[in-house]
């Protein structure tokens, strides 16, 4: 168990930069989630951490260990891939403990550990077996059990749930979650899955092109993302360019304009004048019958009804806004009615573009 | 550490690709160049000769003929006994199953000398049937070839054929069925443009083959003028004066083996096999007399592919005088020359092919290896470089290591080291495309997984990786040794006295009319193909054929 410090790390392939100067803290025995689309440099950020990628600039530590140039093998981490890379022509126990036998460690207590491990991740009943037996949750199972048998220092996972179907990806999701917080190990997980991210992590860093967008709880990346781009990224969001007069401080009140309608809105950070963005998630914004006084006029143009609520998008000022409406009568208004939309003024925000 | 290890990788491949050069790309050249010089006695190029001498031109106008001839004859065979085998069950089908084993198992040079022990002037249906008055037309020549290169090559079509339609979707014919086409229309214009390419990219590669041939061209082409074997004459009796004509023919074969094997990748490239994975139809059960039919049509193929076998086992042990043959006369004689009189051949046959299968698998795996998982900026050339010998018969890697290496600071010429580089250059593009896939098939991240669990990179190769690669290595390595020792068309132009390997014994006895003798060593050969797949199949249980 140790905390990572990554501090202005660069690393390069054949000369061209995926990560460039990348710092980044992550509290030992958390839950860290490295969050971005496909191509920003997850996985190389993830797999030189493990040190299969070798380090252009800067420095890597766990702990007070410098680790920035010591081998993979040396690490000690525990890693867990995308296609399971279980052994093929090993058994379900032998896969286990193949770490432990590294490790010299004698046979009672690899018998012990194994069994303690393959019981926790709910796959006692067939130690024996070869991984073309199992269904691709149960191999992800024994690749998990695999990497924390050891006891690892650091767990690594790139995108362990992706190639499982949706049902199966959500309780492997939970034995992670359960295992993860047991044992209490420093976790690195990739993800380009952001529901995913929210529903795991403590803290999540979003990536965009090989450095570091906003980190933070996911609470925080979801309700006060700094820039458009985690907006978008996380969550359903609107967003509209707008225009600075003046610079913003954090925190600051506003109004911009939105079709010649000022609307109050928020700036989590600090912005200069110019070009920003209006950042509005759909759940936070309520409709009025009519065009009324103080509310930006709208005509409904979509409607999906969805049970739980109902998925609105509204013309407003020649552009569409999503508006997802909850609570009783949700579904209340038909395609073609005049509608006066509100932007709740605290979860309205300005931020960058 | 990692920058060191990459450039460890890269020296190595930096120095795979100048063997590469040096025992492939400058023979080849060579060659190529020797054709366009005009350093022949009268003064004129190899190319205005060509040109101006009716003998070679007929010669390449019978290569394509017989070429195309024998491709159709393959294909006709081929393809309706894949069909039948994929999707048809009656009794006996079983005994199809071996087909793919006969050219493995009878090398071309027995295939073509127990034909002509049959089919022969002195042959036993020829003499039989005459003394029943019934005149057989001369074997040699135009029947012959073609009978004998069809019923050798049409495995090539089978296997290819058989592969595309077992992984043909069954369901997307279903489909198409279910919109009311009738069977037999909706089979055609489903099917066909799935399993097509598959056919013709076999059919193309029976073409390659038949150009390339060597020994069943030089044993019964007889008057018909082929490439190969006018290649081989230029270079037995011109050898020392006049390399140019060698090497011009030779670059016509290079050059003819090449466009087709082009035509064969835009073929394979434009082939939907993005559909192959797919349950394959199940086999419809046939009863009653068509059953009856299908059976007695695959015996038939079966039966004749098998009777070279049965003939080369028959000879080694029938009285012979001379090159008339005592059938039904039994001796052990021949067998004992062979073994106690004149062992050379096998003794150098086991030592040439055991020294290259050795050093073909090993090299065949590093180079994979480093295409597959090292990749650096070399590996482009030293994948290129070693699929070129595809383009090359063996009479013409031959002649271009006997050009390169007869003098200088390699002058292997003469020795034993030149036919063990023919055998390794010869099997090259196959050790390296059977390892490569079987690398693709392993992820990195296994590897990996075994690194961060604390081993080593290279302790984790050898314990994760080196395993899972073993049991098709050693496949590949049996396959490479039942062709090796079956090698002709180059190790007999790079061969000298007293190096006589089995293969190139037989085609000297054949020469000379001695059948039984060529028997004799004919059965060993057999059974130094045989006995090895024997072994690994029931004893080690590899799977020869998936490598194939
Ligand atoms: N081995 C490699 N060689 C060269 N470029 C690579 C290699 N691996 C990844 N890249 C490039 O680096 C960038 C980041 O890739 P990656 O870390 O795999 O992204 P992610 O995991 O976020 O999808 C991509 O543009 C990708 O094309
Ligand atoms: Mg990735």
């Amino acid at each position: 168990m140790a905390r990572i410090v990554i501090d202005r790390l660069s690393v390069a392939y054949s000369g061209m930069r995926v990560i460039d100067g990348l710092s980044l803290e992550i509290e030992e025995g958390s839950f860290f989630t490295l969050l971005g689309p496909s191509g920003c440099g997850k996985t190389t950020l993830l797999r030189t951490i493990a040190g299969f990628n070798p380090v252009q600039s800067g420095t890597l530590r766990f702990g007070d260990r410098d680790v920035t140039n010591l081998p993979a093998h040396q690490r000690d981490i525990g890693m867990v891939f995308q296609d399971y890379a279980l052994f093929p022509d090993k058994t379900v126990f032998d896969n286990v403990a193949y770490g432990l036998r590294a490790r010299r460690v004698d046979a009672a207590t690899i018998r012990r550990k194994v069994g303690e491990a393959l019981e926790r991740v709910g796959l006692s009943a067939f130690p024996e077996r070869h991984p073309v037996a199992l269904s691709g949750g149960q191999r992800q199972r024994v690749a998990l059990a695999r990497a924390l048998v050891i006891q690892p220092q650091v767990l690594l996972m790139d995108e362990p749930l992706s190639n499982l179907d949706a049902k199966l990806r959500v309780q492997v999701r939970e034995t992670i979650a359960d295992l993860q917080r047991e044992a209490g190990i420093t976790t690195v997980f990739v993800t380009h899955d952001q529901e995913e991210a929210l529903a795991l992590s403590d803290r999540i860093g979003l990536m965009r092109q090989g450095s570091l967008e906003q980190v933070g709880p996911p609470e925080d990346i979801y309700r006060r993302p700094v820039s458009a781009y985690v907006a978008d990224f996380v969550g359903a969001a609107n967003t509209v360019p707008v225009d600075l007069e003046a610079p913003l401080a954090a925190g600051m009140p506003t109004r911009v304009n939105l079709g010649g309608i000022p609307v109050a809105a928020l700036a989590p950070e600090a912005l200069g004048a110019g070009s920003a963005t209006l950042v509005a998630r759909p759940e936070d914004i309520a409709l009025i019958r009519g065009h009324a006084a103080g509310t930006l006029p709208g005509i409904v143009r979509r409607k999906q009804y969805l049970g739980g609520k109902t998925a609105y998008g509204i013309e407003v000022a020649q552009r569409q806004l999503a508006v997802d409406l909850h609570g009783e009568d949700h579904s209340g208004f038909a395609i073609g009615d005049p509608v006066g939309v509100v932007l709740d003024s605290a979860k309205t925000l300005v931020v960058r573009s | 550490m990692t920058a060191q290890v990459r450039s460890v990788w890269f020296w190595l491949a930096l120095a795979v690709l100048v063997i590469l050069i040096v025992t492939l790309l400058y023979p080849l050249i060579n060659v190529l160049a020797s054709s366009l010089s005009s350093a022949r006695a009268d003064g004129r190029s190899g190319w205005s000769v060509l040109l101006a001498e009716p003998k070679y031109l007929r010669a390449v106008a019978n290569t394509v003929t017989l070429g195309a001839i024998v491709t159709l004859a393959a294909t006709a065979i081929g393809v309706p006994l894949a069909y039948v085998a994929a999707r048809y069950d009656f009794p006996g089908k079983a005994l199809i199953a071996i087909l793919p084993l006969t050219t493995l198992v009878v090398p071309e040079v027995i295939a073509a000398q127990t034909w002509l022990m049959m089919l022969g002037n002195n042959g036993l249906l020829t003499r039989t049937l005459a003394g029943w008055g019934i005149g057989l037309p001369s074997f040699y020549g135009w029947p012959g070839l073609i009978t004998v290169m069809t019923f050798i090559y049409y495995t090539y079509v089978y296997i290819g054929t058989l592969a595309a339609i077992r992984g043909f979707d069954a369901q997307l014919e279903e489909a198409a069925r279910g919109l009311g086409t009738s069977p037999a229309v909706s089979r055609l214009k489903v099917m066909l443009p799935v399993v097509l390419p598959a056919i013709l990219a076999s059919a193309l590669l029976v073409f390659t083959l038949v150009v390339g041939n060597f020994a069943v061209a030089t044993i019964l082409g007889h008057k018909v003028e082929l490439l190969s074997v006018l290649t081989y004459q230029t270079f037995i009796s011109e050898v020392s004066t006049d390399p140019v004509m060698q090497s011009t023919l030779a670059s016509v074969s290079i050059g003819l083996v090449a466009l087709v094997l082009f035509l064969q990748r835009w073929v394979v490239s434009r082939g939907r096999y993005e559909i192959v994975l797919g349950r394959g139809a199940k086999p419809v059960a046939m009863r009653g007399l068509k059953s009856f039919g299908l059976a007695l049509a695959a015996a038939l193929v079966v039966i004749i592919s098998l009777l070279p076998l049965a003939t080369v086992v028959a000879g080694a042990f029938t009285v012979s005088r001379g090159p008339v043959m005592r059938w039904g006369e039994w001796t052990t004689a021949h067998l004992w020359r062979v073994f106690v009189n004149a062992p050379d051949p096998i003794i150098n046959t086991l030592l040439y092919a055991g020294t290259a299968t050795l050093i073909s698998v090993f090299f065949a795996t590093l180079v994979s290896y480093l295409i597959v998982k090292k990749r650096t900026i070399l590996t482009p050339a030293i994948d290129y470089l070693t699929a070129l010998p595809l383009a090359l018969s063996g009479t013409v890697i031959g002649i271009g290591l006997v050009m390169s290496f007869n003098s200088g600071w390699m002058a292997i010429t003469g020795t034993g080291a030149i036919i063990v580089l023919a055998y390794v250059i010869r099997r090259l593009p196959f050790g390296i495309r059977n390892a490569s896939s079987t690398l693709y098939n392993i992820p990195n991240s296994i590897e990996e997984a075994s690194i961060s669990l604390g081993v080593p990179p290279l302790r984790s190769f050898a314990k994760v990786v080196l395993p899972l690669m073993i049991p098709s290595v050693a496949a590949a390595g049996v396959l490479v040794w039942t062709t090796t020792v079956a090698e002709l068309s180059a190790s007999v132009v790079v061969y000298s006295g007293g190096r006589e390997t089995m293969p190139i014994q037989i085609f000297r006895l054949i020469d000379s009319g001695l059948m039984a003798q060529a028997s004799a060593y004919g059965f060993v050969l057999v059974l130094m193909i045989v006995i090895p797949i024997l072994l690994a199949t029931t004893v080690f249980r590899l799977d020869i054929f998936g490598s194939r």
